[in-house]
């Protein structure tokens, strides 16, 4: 994990036009920063706008939608030029495992014939190699090669989420976004899904963006963490730290709501509700829900500050904090 | 506010802003206009004798005379009577009868539900336009028979869409907890049930007069129509069987069938819009000609 | 399910399909006002020879008796005689459905092929102008009568074509003692606007169905995948979407069969064009309800045991539904 980084998200915004004048804006100046190799999980509840990231950085967007940011693959700004700039770059060099992979394949095709069309696609590989390579891949993720002949429906929950890991290495990018990847899984195969995703990070130097609601599963794979809230990113650090001393209510709260195997903490929620994307709000968007606001909180959006060792949030108490008081 | 009130206004909000309801709409609207100020507005009388056999459309006669001597444009608004009365009605035969047998199997399930369902299956199965001539053939030449019959073998569409519609509102809390208090299975259909499937027998309804009208034509060509209830199908079958096409007599046949054609697509559209409109299926669709759009990078707020 | 258990259970379906109609023939036949006496048109009939006639109609039994010695003649292929040339129906029936089947086929094909052409590209182009048109223009077509399409036809497109527009052949031909090839065009220039007619009615219908399947398919999450994996629009079409509309397509396409029965009754009748559907429609006008009834059976079960083969076919194409 060294050198610059192979992706970098700057700026990121994301507008969702609505008919009727409506504009939805689901993500509001988000970042990310990840090395050769990392695994970070994107955090956070349902509607954050995390698998809009996604999208955004997959160029899958809706034509209704409208992006703003850059987005440097290896220092290159493949969000300049819009879908042109990106497709070169779909699948080659940024791969997607969607929610719910289980869909992921048609249902009328080979599962061999969907992982070459890939291949085919960006002229890594033909015929006989490809099929070949299929057979590798399959391996890879721990499936027998001649199962690449079966459809998808004679393949268990577990094992199409494997090929469509499978599938998204065809081409052997150098970033992989893995969306909710074990949501829908029993725990068993989760954990062989996780430590999968694991194996090929390390293996291959692929690194990994593993967007997620379930803490405990960024908390055992993932080497650092972006807490999304809102469409902001509100605290990014090694998972580690945050953990141990998250410096954002909003990530203490999502920890500690997490139910612990042992009991020993009550299980705490968070009350209320994620605000509106669809209008500007003063200040800090978490507020409404947060237990540690005073004034400013309500007046001024927090910027993201570093608070510590590659440990970045956006809240107002923590950078007091650093400044030694209140701000 | 019902939640099927609240229902109700967000359909017909719906169906403002699509255009194919408002186009499908105005049409109908403008022909039933025509329909009912028949007799106000048609330039001669019905049976009124004006001229030669199939003489050419003039300015007296905007779409010429027919195989008797009438004017077309007169028998064309007075067709528009017949053929939407008939469309009209034997649609509702067919709701009240689908919507019948549908309530009844979705409600009760089990055995009749089977029964009910192998029946509708069967009728599905049999063509409906040949049976309807079977049957009038048989039967006799009567406008309340046409409808009737049409009525009857166009039931099995309405009574399968309704019965689906029965069964999701049946499992509904509030009907399981209504019978747990005590209400009767009448009460239970009729307060409950049947609002709940209203508006989706209303869209199939549009839809089956659409349907009924081109059947009509069908029976009509075919010689089993009431001779004496002028409709556009009668129009299209006099104009033929009296040599309109030897003739060159365009203008005895073409009108009727533009003017079936005009209704059924204007009702197509209206009853898919309908359909559409309570049925928001969130047309999700991964495939477009478009692209997303790019934007400069806003300016940080100065609040930040 | 086993397809091995679909399959038996869907032919009994379509056995007992077959049987209901075959009842609602004899139902209708036997309900109706009157009795087979009045119809005859047996004016001047002497009450002697009306009961004789009775008789031989075996309408002096009971309604039940009556059902089943119907039931045991239709099993025998005893469809009764015809009013019109007291001759046995059913051997009557063969000559008129070997000419409608070629002309029934032709159109089908006709509108299968541009249909699903159009409604592809309808499809593919979806939010422009192009698919805007062909919605209309489907369903323009789908609109309009059937009789009145062919008798436009007639009007306006045989003479310019110099097609005929009655019967299946020209009367005429035979007499200049014409080859094969003769007859053969002969034929076909008159099946050319009945096939056309059906055709284009049948061809509004499928535009529809086939963009309304292909739409269906573009919100499944293997076209986002695809989409992802890097393919344009058309491969998107033509490798995945089409493939699962397919399905769908040929379902509908065979259960609008049922219209072509109806289409084939009114076109034959505008076009004098000697099929099963002309003998139906002649066989209202002379009362020969015995020829009807024959006619009305053959076409249902044709119907009928076409929707079989659909049904059975999308057995076969779907691999999920597999042993």
């Amino acid at each position: 994990m060294s050198g610059a980084p192979v992706l970098e998200v700057q700026d990121l915004h994301v507008w969702f036009d609505l008919g009727q004048g409506r504009e939805l804006h689901p993500v509001q100046g988000a970042g990310i920063t990840l090395d050769r190799g990392e695994r970070m999980g994107l955090v956070g509840e349902s509607g954050c706008g995390k698998t809009t990231v996604s999208l955004a950085l997959m160029g899958l967007l809706p034509p209704n939608a409208s992006v703003a940011g850059r987005v440097l693959l290896d220092g290159e700004d493949i969000l300049a030029g819009g879908e042109e700039t990106l497709r070169p770059h779909r699948w080659n060099d940024i791969a997607m495992v969607f929610q719910g992979a289980m869909n992921a394949f048609n249902p009328v095709k080979r599962i061999g014939d969907q992982i070459c069309e890939a291949m085919e696609l960006h002229a890594v590989a033909r015929g006989r190699a490809a099929e070949t390579r299929c057979g590798e891949l399959l391996e890879l993720v721990g499936i027998r090669a001649e199962r690449a002949r079966r459809f998808p429906h004679e393949f268990s929950g577990g094992m199409r989420q494997r090929a469509a890991i499978a599938m998204a290495l065809a081409c052997n990018p150098r970033v992989l976004l893995a969306d909710e990847p074990t949501t829908a899984l029993d725990v068993m195969v989760q954990a062989q899904i996780l430590q999968l995703l694991q194996q090929i990070s390390d293996d291959l130097g692929l690194a990994i963006v593993l967007i997620t609601h379930d803490l405990p599963i960024v908390a055992q794979t993932c080497q650092t963490a972006s807490v999304m809230y809102a469409g902001r990113i509100v605290e990014v650090g090694p998972t580690v730290a945050l953990h141990d001393a998250p410096r954002h209510p909003y990530t203490r709260m999502l920890f500690a709501a997490t139910p612990d195997l042992a009991g020993t903490a009550g299980v705490v929620s968070i009350p209320g509700a994620p605000p509106r994307l669809d209008r500007e709000l003063a200040g800090c968007p978490f507020a409404p829900r947060c237990d540690s606001t005073f004034a400013t909180c309500t007046e001024r959006l927090p910027r993201l500050l570093p608070v510590g060792d590659d440990h970045l949030a956006a809240c107002h108490l923590a950078a007091g904090h650093l400044a030694g008081r209140p701000a | 506010m019902s939640a099927n009130r609240v229902r109700d206004n967000a359909v017909f909000a719906a169906l403002r802003g699509s255009p194919q309801a408002v186009f499908g709409g105005t049409v109908l609207a403008i022909v039933v206009l025509i329909a009912v100020l028949a007799s106000w507005i048609a330039p001669y009388g019905e049976h009124q004798r004006v001229g030669e056999v199939f003489a050419h459309p003039s300015t007296s006669h905007w779409l010429g005379l027919d195989d008797g001597g009438f004017d077309m444009l007169t028998l064309m608004m007075y067709g528009a009577r017949v053929s939407l009365i008939v469309g009209f009605a034997a649609a509702l035969v067919a709701m009240v009868i689908g919507g019948a047998v549908g309530i009844v199997a979705g409600f009760f399930g089990g055995k009749i539900d089977t029964l009910l369902m192998r029946l509708t299956d069967y009728f599905l199965a049999i063509p409906d336009v040949p049976l309807m001539i079977v049957v009038a053939a048989i039967w006799g030449r009567s406008l309340r028979n046409i409808i009737l019959i049409i009525g009857a073998i166009y039931w099995t569409s309405t009574a399968r869409v309704v019965r689906a519609q029965v069964k999701s509102v049946r499992e509904r809390g509030y009907i399981r907890r209504t019978r747990v208090i005590g209400a009767s299975n009448t009460r239970l259909i009729m307060r409950h049930v049947l609002p709940q499937v209203a508006p989706l027998l209303v869209a199939t309804g549009v839809l089956m007069v659409a349907y009924a009208i081109f059947a009509e034509t069908a029976i009509a060509f075919l010689g089993l129509g009431d001779p004496s209830a002028v409709s556009w199908g009668l129009l299209i079958e006099n104009a033929f069987s009296r040599d309109a096409v030897t003739v060159g007599a365009w203008w005895a046949i073409v009108p009727p069938g533009i003017a079936v054609a005009i209704v059924v697509v204007s009702l197509t559209m209206l009853g898919t819009a309908i359909e559409d409109a309570l049925n928001p299926r969130l047309r999700v669709s991964h495939v477009s000609v478009r692209r997303f759009r790019l934007r400069p990078i806003p300016p940080p707020r100065e609040d930040a | 399910m086993r397809s091995s258990e679909y399959v038996v259970r869907r032919i009994a379906f379509a056995i007992a399909t077959i049987f209901v109609a075959a009842t609602l023939n004899f139902v209708i036949f036997r309900a109706a006002p009157g009795d087979a006496t009045t119809a005859l048109r047996c004016l001047s009939c002497t009450t002697e020879v009306r009961a004789q006639v009775r008789q031989e109609l075996g309408l002096d039994k009971s309604k039940f008796q009556q059902y089943l010695i119907y039931l045991k003649d239709l099993a025998h292929g005893d469809f009764g005689r015809s009013f019109q040339n007291r001759q046995p129906v059913l051997p009557q029936l063969w000559q008129p459905l070997k000419n409608t089947l070629p002309m029934l086929m032709l159109g089908t094909l006709f509108s299968i092929f541009f249909g699903l052409i159009t409604g592809i590209v309808a499809a593919w182009r979806r939010g422009t102008l192009v698919e805007k048109g062909s919605v209309w223009i489907g369903l323009a077509f789908f609109s309009l009568p059937t009789q009145w399409l062919g008798i436009m036809f007639i009007l306006y497109l045989a003479g310019p074509l110099g097609l005929p527009t009655n019967g299946i052949s020209d009367p005429y031909l035979a007499y200049s003692h014409p080859g094969l090839w003769a007859e053969l065009t002969d034929r076909l220039s008159h099946m050319v606007l009945p096939s056309l007619t059906l055709g284009l009615v049948l061809y509004g219908e499928y535009t529809l169905i086939t963009r309304s399947a292909l739409l269906e398919t573009f919100g499944e999450d293997y076209v986002l995948t695809a989409r992802a994996k890097g393919l344009t629009t058309w491969q998107i079409v033509r490798r995945h979407a089409l493939r699962n509309s397919l399905l769908p397509i040929t379902t509908l396409i065979f259960l609008s069969l049922g219209f072509v029965a109806a289409g084939s009754i009114l076109i034959e009748a505008v076009f004098n064009y000697p099929g099963i559907g002309l003998l139906a429609y002649q066989s209202v006008f002379q009362k020969d309800y015995p020829m009807l009834q024959g006619a009305f059976l053959v076409i249902t079960s044709s119907i009928v045991i076409a929707n079989l083969i659909a049904d059975l076919l999308y057995v076969r194409l779907d691999p999920r539904i597999v042993e």
